[in-house]
Parts: structure tokens; C-alpha cells; sequence
């Protein structure tokens, strides 16, 4: 009657985690209007992004230093850096209300981790729309500022691109945790996601605690601008070389206080 | 034989802010470190053996959920000591998942947008079930219920019935010691109701996996459970079996009286003033006689009473000499009565 | 008839009462806007230092500010959930209740949001005011602007509403709430100028503008209370744009919902 447990490692995570993507992505495709509207509406956002960015440079040269292109490709970064969290991460905006409605209960009874269990559910495909929009104007940029591109400089872009996104990811992880806490919790994913638009803008136009706030307390200045320094200076700051081990530490603090969170609501919930 | 689910002195504690009212008040609150401590459970002990089916019965926040989620391993208790299948259940939540199942009511632990099948085939990889072990299971469930027809359908197009049907037979999948049966019957219609108990008591008896089955119909409890343990405000009030129980209240009759020639056609509340106004009548004639009591069931007034107290004839006689009674059941006391006297603290 | 009038004012007493439960939300609600508007700040001064004249489109870096700040704040008061609440009501079946009320089922939402927006205005948009107006040493007139700033904020709200309520609509027919409300919120504010003063819109762009709904939404109001080389004509003429847009949005969206009412009727939600 009991079964010993066998090691659960990361191969079974990651074959539990591409069959559930695979179903989700099958029912998702079953709604195919849905799919049309939110990928329209993801795609809409995308270009009215661009439209007030090109409505800025109309008017400006430079802001602080950096001009259009580098500018652009900031932009192109912070788009493809903010994909991951919007695909794989989206299932985070429901937490709250699953936590309110006592639904949250469910994922504390099966013999896997419960973060993964969660996060698992929903694979956000209307994020890729992104993941293009933003490798293309990457893209552009890039051959614009006429940059070298070598095997050297594609794996430090991809570094660079996995660091971003795990500030993102974990910016976004702590914001959804604090419904295990407050109630209400729904402004303060709408008011940081709203924050990380800003990341693509770079972090030295603030001045002073400013500059502190938005580098380590909510650190948006990590998603896009650390990381890409290195493409488009010389001289690599130390926050630059940092950011990969920062993202990573970040990451690993978000996930304990979402845990920690979890653990907290299974003694009060219901 | 050894014990499946042990209980020994357990207690849990909850710590809550003492909340203040007003603008005022919520902001002092965040700063507060005025706590009180609530005992959500105290000082129960229990044990249930392999392949019980045990009904755990209480009123709302009676601390049944509390226990439930110690049991499963989610919550530590503060005191006392739990073994469930052999090990301490908190302090390896996951392994010990492995060996439970959980259904809550109302809430679908199925993955909402799949097809039942292939929720069914994540689960198989999840518990790492064996191919063999699997199939057999799930041509027990073929030949239990008509489930293939709903293999195909996700779960948020089923009915609330199907989908109780559904979660149950997945948290029976993996073919755990124990199961959690939190109120799976509520909601569901009578011939839902006794397909689902059917459903459990066939896999309790296949599989001989203990149950323990929450629940506030005593249908439930009647259908399945031979053993029954109550608590009320955290404190155990009774761990028997239900004859046991009954033989308490053994020379306990409930007398259903009609005085009316049509009763489907009087209104609820007419139906309760002729209650009141019986109960007056007799508190009046028998002051003395405590077990005395008079409710409405459907469109029936119960009169129960103690036969050791005072003869059941003799309050009959009384009633038809200053009313008419059109139609008269003598029954035993029903469960429901017997578990609303505990709750009452009639007894202890 | 005084029955009646009660039964609103007690509707708008219900979203008065809602939004004042979420006491601490509005606390994060107001730490992030301020947080919020200092990106905006550092983000502009950025752009104004590196612009080699100090006005740009006939706007100084202060007039920009006061702009967006206000903007900002008027945003955040006009703020309504309707398309949400909607969306989410058809899709429980709620809506049949929402349907059985003894009041239209425009009426009823319109006073309930704007219950949620009146408690906006004094704890958001008129606190927001007098603090501009301080640091800018009277960056806007104290005078009759602020009339026609107050009615065109009360036209503005309800052509607010209307808009919503037109895409709430729209959930009728389909289940994806999220697709049509990131839309509408995109269109919204880029082309009501809340995120980007409409003065640094290119010229075709800013016409084109002009003949939408949306700048009567937030930029009405704004100019009417900024713009000081106004003449009366000029404010009468364009809170009669504002008005015209209310009635056409507002009768499009009766009209609308009569024809999808249909649509929960047959089908049942």
C-alpha cells in the first residue's frame, strides 16, 4: 500500500511540466477567439508602445546621452527579458484570487512542489507575440549600431537576456506573494508591473536615492540596463559583471517568500 | 493490527491580531503586536485502523478542517504527535502526499481545462503509478461507474456531480492508505448523493483504503460510516461507533404527528406556529420532562421524547384530547437528532 | 419621484462605501503613484536636459509636468472597472441578477462607479491639485477655469463611463475578457493623452486625435484648467464637443445593449 517514493529530479519536473504545457496549450487553442482577441490585444499594446517611443524621439534628440538606437535597443531587450515571465509565469496573476476564494488549498495536497505545481497550470502563449516583436527590434538595433555579432557576443546575450528575465520574473513573484498578506493585493502587481515598463529607459535620468531605489529595492534597472551595458559601452561596470549572480539570489529570495507566503496561508485559509 | 492514522494529544494554536476599528484603528494594526491565542484544536487523541470508514462530524468551525490539514501534512501542530501511513506528516509534506488522497467539495483539484483522461494520465506521472497498476485501476472504475463517457470532457463543462464523481476517483487513483473526504456530497442531488456513496464504499471495500469523510449529511454518515468521532470548539465530544451512539438514546422515539388533513398545502410557517404552539401546550403539561422536544421536519411535527422519562402513550393522549391528529409514525431516533443532541451538549 | 431620486443616491452611496473598505489598497494605490510620478519626473527632466531649447511644442518642462501630473491623477480618479466587472458577470452568470434589478442596467452601474470615482476626487484628484499648485507657486488660475474644469470632470466621467460600458458590451460575445480590456486601455491612453501631452503628437497624428471621443475623456478638462489665453467662447465650444461626444457614445451604447440584450436573453448568459 505504500509506495516508496522515487527521487523526484529535475527530469520529472520537466517531463510533468512539458505535458502540462502541452494539454494547456491544446484547451487554449480550443478557444481559438480568445486567442485572437488577447494576442490582437497583446499586439496592440506592443505597437502603442512603439508609437509613444517614436512620438518621444520625434521631439528629442537624446535622452541623457543615449541616443535613439541604443535607446531602441534597451527597448528591444526589456521586451524580450519581460517574455519569460509573461509565458511561463502568468499564472501568478490569479494567485490572489485563488488565495481569496480558498481555491489555493488544492495545490498543498499533491507530492510535488508547490510553487512548480502552481506556476505549471498556465503557459501564456500570447507572450511570444512579444518575444518577436522584441527580438525584432533588437535586431534592428543591433545592425544599426552596427555591433559585432560573434558566438562570443550571442552567448553573452543570451546571459545577459536570462539575467533580465529572472529580475523580471522575480519582481513579479514577490508582487503576486503579498496577497498572502494584504488584502487587495491586486494594486501592487498592476502599480510594479507598471514600474516595468520603465525598465527599458536607462537608470541613470534619476538622481540620487532614486537611483538606489530602482537598483536595488525595486530593481528595474536590472532588467534591461545592466544587463545590455556591456553591448553598448566599454567600460563594464561592476553591477554588470554582478547581475548574472544578483539575478539568481533575487530569484532565489522571491521563490522563499512565496513559499514562505504559501506556508502561511495553508494555517489561516479557509 | 497496527493503527493506519494515529492521534496523540494534539493540539493546534492559532496566534490572531486583535483588530481595531476606524481609520485609526487599521493603521495600528500594522504596527500591533496585540495578539490573542485561538485553540483551534485541543488535546485530541484518536486512532483508526486500516480500511475504517470514519465520520468526522462537527458544526461549522469546529476545527475539522484544522485537523484535516495536520493529518495531510500542511499544517504542524502545536502540540501533540500525528502519525499517518507510518510517518510523521508535516514533517515530509511531499512524501506524505504521496501516500493520501484529498477531496474537497466544491473545489476541483483536476486540472480545469484538460480532458478527464489526461488529467488522469498527469496524476499516473505525478504519483509515478505503475503502468499494470494503473490500468487495473482503471477497469475498477470502468466497471464501478460509467466513466468513460466522461474521459473526453474537461472538467469545467461537467456538472457539479460528475465533477465530484471525477475528483473522487482521482484521489483514489494512486491507490493511497488514506483518504480525505471533505462534505463530497454537498450540492448534489439524491440520486448523485447515493451514486457517489455507493461509489466510495465500493473502493473502500476493494481497496481497503480508510476514509475519513467530513460531512453535514447524515445521510453520509448513515450510509457509510460505522464509526463516528465529533468535536465542537476544538475538544473531542464523542469517538464510538454510531450503534453505540444510538443505544445512549436507545428508549429515545420520535412520535410524527399531522394535524392537518393536507399538510403538503400548509405553508412553512403555519406548519412552525402549530410546532410552537404544541411545544408551549406540552412544556406546560410536563415541565418536569427535560428530553421533551418538538421540531418540523419536511411536513411532519417530531415530538421526541425520553420513554424512560415519561411513556410515549401517555403524551399521545394528551395531545389527541386537545387536537386533532390526523396521521400518526413512530420511529426511531434518526441520526441527525442523535449528532444535534451532542452538538446541543444534551450529553456528553 | 423623491422615492426614486433616493434609490440612486443610495446606489452611489453603495460605491462610495466600496471604495472607502479598501483603505489600505488605496494607501499602495497612492505609494505607487507617487513612485510613478517620479519616474515620470526624472524620465522628462532626462528628455528636457538633453533638448537643446527649453521649450518644446510651446511647452516648458514645468507646464509638461503639471500636465502629466495631473493627468495622472485624473486618470487614476476617472479609474472605473466597468469592462472587468462586466466581463466577469457574464462570464459566473451574474449578469441575470444584474438583470432582475428594478433599474436599468446602465443606470445602476453608472452610479455605482461614479460612487467609486466622487470618493477619487477628494481623496486623489483634489489633494493632487492643491499640491501642484503649491510647489508650482499657482501653476494653474484660481479663477472660473476651475468651473468649466469641474464640469467638464463630471461630463468627462461619464463619457468615461460610456466607453467602458460600450466595450463591456462587447463581453457579451465573447469570453475574452482580458484581450478586449487590454485593448480599450491601450487605445485609451495613448490617444486621450493621459501617458503623452497631445501637443508633442506629430501634426497629422494630433488631427486625427481631435475628431476621436477619447481626448475629451482627460484633455478637455486639463486644458480647460491649465490654458490661461483661452477666451470663454473657445471653453463653451469645447465642452459642447465634450457633451456632443457623451450623447453620441451614450446613445450608441443604449442602442448597442439593446440589440445584445437579446443575445443573454436567448441564449441565457
Amino acid at each position: 500500500m505504500n509506495q516508496t517514493l522515487k527521487k523526484r529530479g529535475l527530469r520529472f519536473y520537466a517531463s510533468i511540466y512539458f505535458k502540462i504545457i502541452a494539454q494547456d496549450f491544446k484547451s487554449k487553442m480550443s478557444y481559438r477567439a480568445d486567442f485572437i482577441i488577447s494576442t490582437l490585444g497583446m499586439i496592440m499594446t506592443n505597437i502603442s508602445g512603439f508609437i509613444a517611443f517614436y512620438i518621444m524621439f520625434q521631439n528629442f534628440e537624446t535622452i541623457n546621452g543615449w541616443n535613439y538606437y541604443e535607446m531602441l535597443f534597451l527597448y528591444g531587450f526589456s521586451l524580450i527579458a519581460l517574455t519569460p515571465m509573461q509565458c511561463l509565469f502568468d499564472n501568478n496573476w490569479n494567485l490572489r484570487y485563488k488565495v481569496y476564494e480558498g481555491d489555493f488549498i488544492k495545490y498543498c495536497f499533491r507530492p510535488i512542489n508547490i510553487f512548480f505545481y502552481f506556476i505549471s497550470e498556465v503557459f501564456d502563449v500570447k507572450g511570444l507575440g512579444q518575444l518577436l516583436m522584441g527580438s525584432l527590434t533588437l535586431a534592428y538595433a543591433w545592425n544599426k549600431l552596427s555591433l559585432p555579432f560573434t558566438v562570443g557576443t550571442a552567448v553573452l546575450l543570451v546571459l545577459a537576456l536570462i539575467t533580465g528575465s529572472l529580475f523580471m520574473i522575480a519582481i513579479m513573484n514577490l508582487a503576486a506573494a503579498t496577497c498572502f498578506w494584504i488584502i487587495n493585493s491586486g494594486y501592487v502587481m498592476v502599480t510594479m508591473f507598471k514600474f516595468t515598463e520603465y525598465a527599458k529607459y536607462p537608470v541613470t535620468i534619476y538622481q540620487g536615492i532614486f537611483r538606489v531605489l530602482f537598483t536595488f529595492v525595486i530593481p528595474i534597472a536590472f532588467v534591461a540596463y545592466y544587463p545590455s551595458y556591456i553591448f553598448l559601452r566599454s567600460g563594464v561596470p561592476i553591477l554588470t559583471c554582478m547581475s548574472p549572480l544578483f539575478g539568481i539570489f533575487f530569484f532565489w529570495v522571491s521563490y522563499k517568500v512565496w513559499m514562505l507566503g504559501a506556508s502561511k496561508y495553508a494555517g489561516t485559509g479557509n | 493490527m497496527e493503527p493506519i492514522i494515529t492521534l496523540k494529544n494534539v493540539s493546534k494554536e492559532f496566534k490572531v491580531l486583535n483588530r481595531h476599528e476606524g481609520l485609526k484603528g487599521s493603521v495600528k494594526d500594522l504596527f500591533s503586536r496585540d495578539y490573542k491565542i485561538i485553540k483551534a484544536v485541543n488535546d485530541i487523541s484518536m486512532e483508526i485502523m486500516p480500511g475504517e470508514i470514519c465520520g468526522y462530524l462537527g458544526p461549522n468551525g469546529a476545527g475539522k478542517s484544522t485537523t484535516i490539514k495536520m493529518m495531510t501534512g500542511v499544517l504542524e501542530p502545536t502540540a501533540g504527535e500525528i502519525i499517518v501511513n507510518g510517518r510523521v506528516p508535516y514533517k515530509n509534506r511531499t512524501e506524505n502526499a504521496q501516500n493520501i488522497g484529498v477531496v474537497f467539495g466544491q473545489r476541483s483539484q483536476l486540472w480545469w481545462s484538460l480532458p478527464l483522461i489526461e488529467s488522469f494520465k498527469l496524476l499516473k506521472d505525478i504519483y509515478q503509478i505503475e503502468d499494470k497498476q494503473y490500468k487495473d485501476m482503471m477497469e475498477l472504475y470502468e466497471s464501478l461507474v460509467d466513466i468513460k463517457s466522461l474521459y473526453s470532457k474537461p472538467v469545467r463543462q461537467m456538472s457539479l456531480g460528475q465533477r465530484t464523481l471525477s475528483d473522487i476517483l482521482a484521489a483514489f487513483l494512486h491507490n493511497p492508505g488514506v483518504v480525505f473526504l471533505d462534505e463530497p456530497t454537498i450540492g448534489l442531488d439524491v440520486s448523485m448523493k447515493s451514486k457517489i456513496r455507493d461509489l466510495i464504499k465500493a473502493l473502500n471495500h476493494e481497496k481497503n483504503t480508510t476514509v475519513i469523510l467530513t460531512t453535514h449529511d447524515m445521510g453520509d454518515v448513515d450510509a457509510l460510516c460505522k464509526r463516528i468521532v465529533i468535536i465542537d470548539k476544538g475538544v473531542m465530544l464523542y469517538d464510538n461507533s454510531i450503534e453505540n451512539l444510538k443505544s445512549f438514546f436507545g428508549a429515545y422515539r420520535t412520535m410524527r404527528l399531522r394535524f392537518t388533513k393536507d399538510a403538503s398545502e400548509l405553508t412553512e410557517e403555519a406548519l412552525k406556529k402549530q410546532a410552537e404552539e404544541l411545544s408551549a401546550n406540552l412544556l406546560q403539561k410536563y415541565p418536569q420532562v427535560k428530553s421533551l422536544s418538538v421540531s418540523v421536519d419536511e411536513d411532519w411535527i417530531d415530538v421526541l421524547l425520553n420513554e424512560d422519562e415519561i411513556p410515549l402513550m401517555k403524551v399521545m393522549h394528551h395531545i389527541q384530547e386537545t387536537k386533532r391528529i390526523y396521521d400518526v409514525q413512530l420511529k426511531e431516533i434518526s441520526t441527525e437528532s442523535v449528532i444535534k443532541k451532542i452538538y446541543d451538549k444534551d450529553i456528553k | 419621484m423623491k422615492k426614486k431620486i433616493w434609490k440612486y443616491l443610495s446606489l452611489l452611496r453603495v460605491g462610495v462605501l466600496e471604495e472607502m473598505q479598501f483603505r489600505l489598497g488605496a494607501a499602495v494605490r497612492l505609494f505607487g503613484n507617487i513612485i510613478y510620478l517620479i519616474i515620470i519626473y526624472f524620465l522628462w527632466k532626462a528628455i528636457f536636459d538633453s533638448s537643446p531649447t527649453e521649450v518644446v511644442n510651446g511647452m516648458t518642462f514645468t507646464d509638461t509636468m503639471i500636465y502629466l501630473v495631473l493627468a495622472s491623477a485624473l486618470f487614476s480618479t476617472m479609474e472605473m472597472y466597468v469592462t472587468w466587472q462586466m466581463g466577469r458577470s457574464v462570464q459566473s452568470g451574474n449578469i441575470v441578477m444584474d438583470l432582475l434589478r428594478p433599474m436599468g442596467y446602465t443606470t445602476y452601474n453608472l452610479f455605482v462607479f461614479s460612487g467609486n470615482t466622487l470618493v477619487s476626487v477628494f481623496v486623489n484628484l483634489i489633494p493632487t491639485m492643491i499640491i501642484v499648485y503649491l510647489i508650482t507657486s499657482g501653476g494653474f488660475a484660481l479663477s472660473w477655469n476651475l468651473l468649466f474644469f469641474m464640469a467638464a470632470v463630471f461630463m468627462g466621467t461619464i463619457l468615461n463611463f460610456f466607453i467602458n460600458f460600450f466595450v463591456g458590451i462587447i463581453c457579451f460575445y465573447t469570453e475574452s475578457i482580458w484581450g478586449i480590456n487590454i485593448m480599450k486601455e491601450v487605445v485609451v491612453m495613448l490617444l486621450s493623452g493621459a501617458s503623452i501631452p497631445l501637443a508633442f503628437f506629430p501634426e497629422t497624428l494630433q488631427r486625427i486625435v481631435y475628431y476621436l471621443p477619447f481626448q475629451a475623456i482627460y484633455n478637455t478638462p486639463l486644458t480647460l484648467l491649465i490654458d490661461n489665453h483661452l477666451s470663454t467662447t473657445e471653453r463653451l465650444s469645447m465642452l459642447g464637443i465634450q457633451l456632443f461626444w457623451l450623447v453620441i457614445v451614450g446613445a450608441v451604447s443604449q442602442v448597442f445593449l439593446r440589440v445584445s440584450m437579446k443575445r443573454i436573453t436567448v441564449n441565457g448568459g
